[in-house]
């Protein structure tokens, strides 16, 4: 069962809480960052109490604890079973690392049990020897806050070597690739993992500007009619931004996205995508996106 | 009345209440009063406590919006999954809970039930004021729990039933991969879980765009299915649909999960048995999942399933009890210009199933045939703009575009010009 105790927040805090105990820190302020850490914005008003005043019996209220060891508790089934799933990911080999054993857990699902299906088709090869290669090079780097050299095509198509620090990688499902988000390049901030060739760790003794690219933000309002599910459907859709939506009467709304404005032209082709029932009212500069595209349309005509 | 927690008993109340302030956050207080004004408060009060910065909220004239807004591109981890860490717990189960790890401290300690009591008694609760009382039938209940759960297992030794722990599992390599599946693979919170372990780095290695969280909050549901589809088992199942009032029991054959990446909506493809029919339901409206009977036509159900899916979409596969419907086709030709390969690089990656074909130096036709040419509707208005030919079988669904289309020029006041 995924909704269990045992995994709560409030016994992942005790046991640290338990474990500062017996290494011998008892100050209220540590134990207090423990919560705030480890807990929920409201668990001090309780935990902390429930603790001290012997309601748990796991502290003494002169703040020792009759507990001899360190907490510790051993993996459940269900989550044996995750890991099991997920080793059999072919994305696994990305990361370099062997299992912990888990001889005779069932995979809680395979990949017969699911299936991503509206990803695009030109995926990252996650399984290329060489792009493994390049993947552990971009996460060593990122880990050790070091500089990597590599060569990729421009946009003329000649192949050009070139010197970053990768700061994180990004990965998008609907993509299925990786890029690699970096530091002190003006141009191309993003870079898409499968591109790149000949990646290796920097060694030389520039150092990399620390400048990052700022995501520039833009806020596009629409006006959504809620017919055919719409509302549902595009609110689903584009969940995964900052958003806020407010009712004008019993059958529209009016729904404001803050987006980066470097996705425009892909938000300008998912907002087509639904039709005359989402109408852009601004920023006036994507109603005009809209409306020459549409115009594009008008003189094609539709046969 | 019991006083407020910000812990809880049960998820499917508050799984309600999430997908209600993420999705839309356009309700105020006084729609919710509808069920309970007090429930809405402890509820919303319980999500600002988990999900602190990402509860908003605004006033309009209806009243007080609360609504959660996340962008999940800024975000390292799923704020949600707080959710499924605010389980409650009685005051016992916490202390007993630390304790037994506590004397079965290594997987070599092994200790009986007496022994346990004894141990607890004498050296961990005597030394409080008013000492919990433990007796052997609520002992025997959590050592239970714990060896069903994996936690603990028992070795016999003459007449005596001995419990020690399992072995535990070094996870300190793992970071930067729990963090990334724990994100992208189904279940993910059971990763989030792993990663709030003690000894587990935590990592910042990774963002993810794209990134739909929602379904995170019908992980138990979605568990239940693997659980149930790993067995070969039917299950039952509470459908609510939003277009009607209460939900409906269903008995059906769980056979594969289909996840969007393009709107994060997860559906199960499933054989109705009392049907004969294979249908897909929305995770979301599912709840209470039971194992019920092995079902050995599983196998060859699925085989029926992938079948059907090579003319698929999305999640419509529509073979009823009459056998599968006929198929439609779909096609439509879009027009490229010099510099615009990558239009047609578009249309290769994006397309599912069918094909493209160059029909002239300009312009490219894509073409399938499917059961719902509905599902494709979105993505063919993708194109909007270079669209030069459109052919579906499926007369209704063809005008309906061409009239979609007229309501956007009017929408935008395109074409006046022309006809002024």
């Amino acid at each position: 069962m995924i909704f269990s105790e045992l995994y709560s927040a409030y016994y992942n805090t005790v046991a640290a809480i338990l474990s500062h105990i017996l290494a011998g820190e008892r100050s209220e302020r540590e134990l207090q960052r423990l919560v705030t850490e480890h807990a929920f914005g409201e668990s001090a008003l309780s935990l902390l109490p429930a603790l001290k005043s012997g309601r748990w019996q796991l502290v003494h209220p002169d703040m020792t604890t009759p507990l001899l060891h360190t907490p510790t508790m051993p993996l459940t089934t269900l989550q044996k079973q995750w890991l099991k799933a997920i080793s059999l990911d072919p994305r696994v080999k990305l990361f370099g690392v062997s299992f912990p054993a888990l001889e005779g857990v069932e995979p809680l699902f395979t990949a017969a049990d699911y299936c991503v299906y509206d990803k695009y088709g030109d995926g990252d090869p996650f399984e290329d020897e060489e792009y493994i290669r390049q993947f552990r090079t971009v996460l060593s780097a990122i880990r050790q806050k070091a500089q990597i050299s590599f060569e990729m095509c421009n946009r003329k198509g000649k192949s050009v070597r070139l010197r970053c620090r990768p700061l994180r990688l990004e990965y998008s499902e609907k993509d299925d690739k990786f890029r690699f988000i970096t530091a002190g390049r003006r141009r191309g901030a993003t870079v898409n993992l499968a591109r790149i060739k000949d990646c290796a760790l920097y060694t030389g003794n520039k150092h990399a500007p620390l400048a990052v690219r700022e995501p520039v933000y833009d806020t596009l309002s629409v006006r959504i009619t809620d017919e055919r599910n719409a509302m549902e459907r595009f609110m689903l859709h584009f969940a995964h931004f900052e958003k806020q939506a407010e009712r004008i009467d019993g059958a529209h709304y009016l729904v404001h996205i803050r987006y980066d404005r470097e996705d425009e032209t892909e938000l300008v082709i998912r907002i087509l995508s639904f039709g005359p029932l989402v109408e852009v009212l601004g920023s006036e500069r994507f109603r005009q996106l809209i409306i020459q595209r549409l115009k594009q349309q008008y003189a094609c005509g539709i046969q | 009345m019991s006083a407020y927690s910000e812990l809880i008993k049960s998820f499917e109340k508050i799984r309600a209440y999430i997908r209600d302030f993420y999705l839309y956050g356009f309700k105020s207080r006084e729609e919710y009063r509808v069920k309970s004004a007090r429930s809405y408060d402890d509820e919303r009060r319980r999500l600002e406590s988990w999900l602190g910065d990402h509860m908003r909220f605004v006033r309009t004239p209806e009243g007080k919006n609360v609504f959660i807004s996340i962008d999940s591109r800024t975000v390292k981890h799923n704020p949600l999954y707080n959710a499924w860490k605010a389980k409650s717990f009685t005051d016992g189960d916490i202390t007993l809970h630390f304790i037994l790890f506590d004397i079965l401290y290594t997987p070599s300690v092994k200790r009986s039930v007496a022994e346990l009591l004894e141990e607890i008694d004498g050296h961990y609760l005597s030394g409080f004021e008013s000492p919990l009382v433990f007796d052997e039938s609520t002992l025997r209940k959590k050592l239970k729990e714990y060896c069903e759960a994996g936690l603990l297992a028992t070795v016999k030794e003459g007449r005596r039933i001995y419990y020690h722990r399992q072995e535990d599992t070094d996870l300190s390599a793992l970071g930067d991969l729990l963090h990334y599946f724990s994100e992208v693979a189904p279940c993910g919170v059971i990763g989030s879980f792993l990663l709030d372990k003690e000894g587990v780095a935590d990592s910042d290695t990774f963002s993810f765009k794209h990134h739909y969280i929602t379904g995170s909050i019908d992980s138990g549901v979605l568990a239940a299915l693997f659980s149930a589809m790993r067995e070969k088992r039917a299950v039952s199942v509470s459908n609510t649909s939003p277009h009607k009032d209460l939900p409906r029991r269903l008995l059906l054959v769980p056979l594969r999960i289909l996840i969007s990446a393009q709107s994060g909506r997860q559906h199960l493809l499933a054989y109705l048995p009392s049907q004969n029919a294979f249908l897909s339901y929305r995770i979301d409206y599912l709840s209470s999942v039971k194992p019920e009977a092995a079902e050995p036509r599983f196998d060859a159900l699925r085989e029926e399933l992938e079948r059907l899916q090579r003319h698929a979409w999305g999640v419509n596969i529509k073979r009823s009890r009459q056998g599968a419907r006929p198929l439609e086709h779909v096609e439509f030709t879009v027009r490229v210009e010099e510099g615009e390969k990558y239009i047609v690089k578009r249309l290769l990656r994006e397309k599912r199933i069918g094909e493209v074909t160059q029909t002239d130096e300009r312009t490219y036709r894509f073409s399938a045939d499917v059961y719902d040419t509905g599902e494709l509707i979105p993505w063919i208005r993708t194109f909007l703009c270079r669209i030069v030919r459109l052919h579906f079988s499926n007369r209704t669904v063809e005008n309906r575009f061409k009239q979609d289309v007229e309501a956007m020029y009017a929408l935008y006041g395109i074409g006046k010009e022309a006809s002024e």
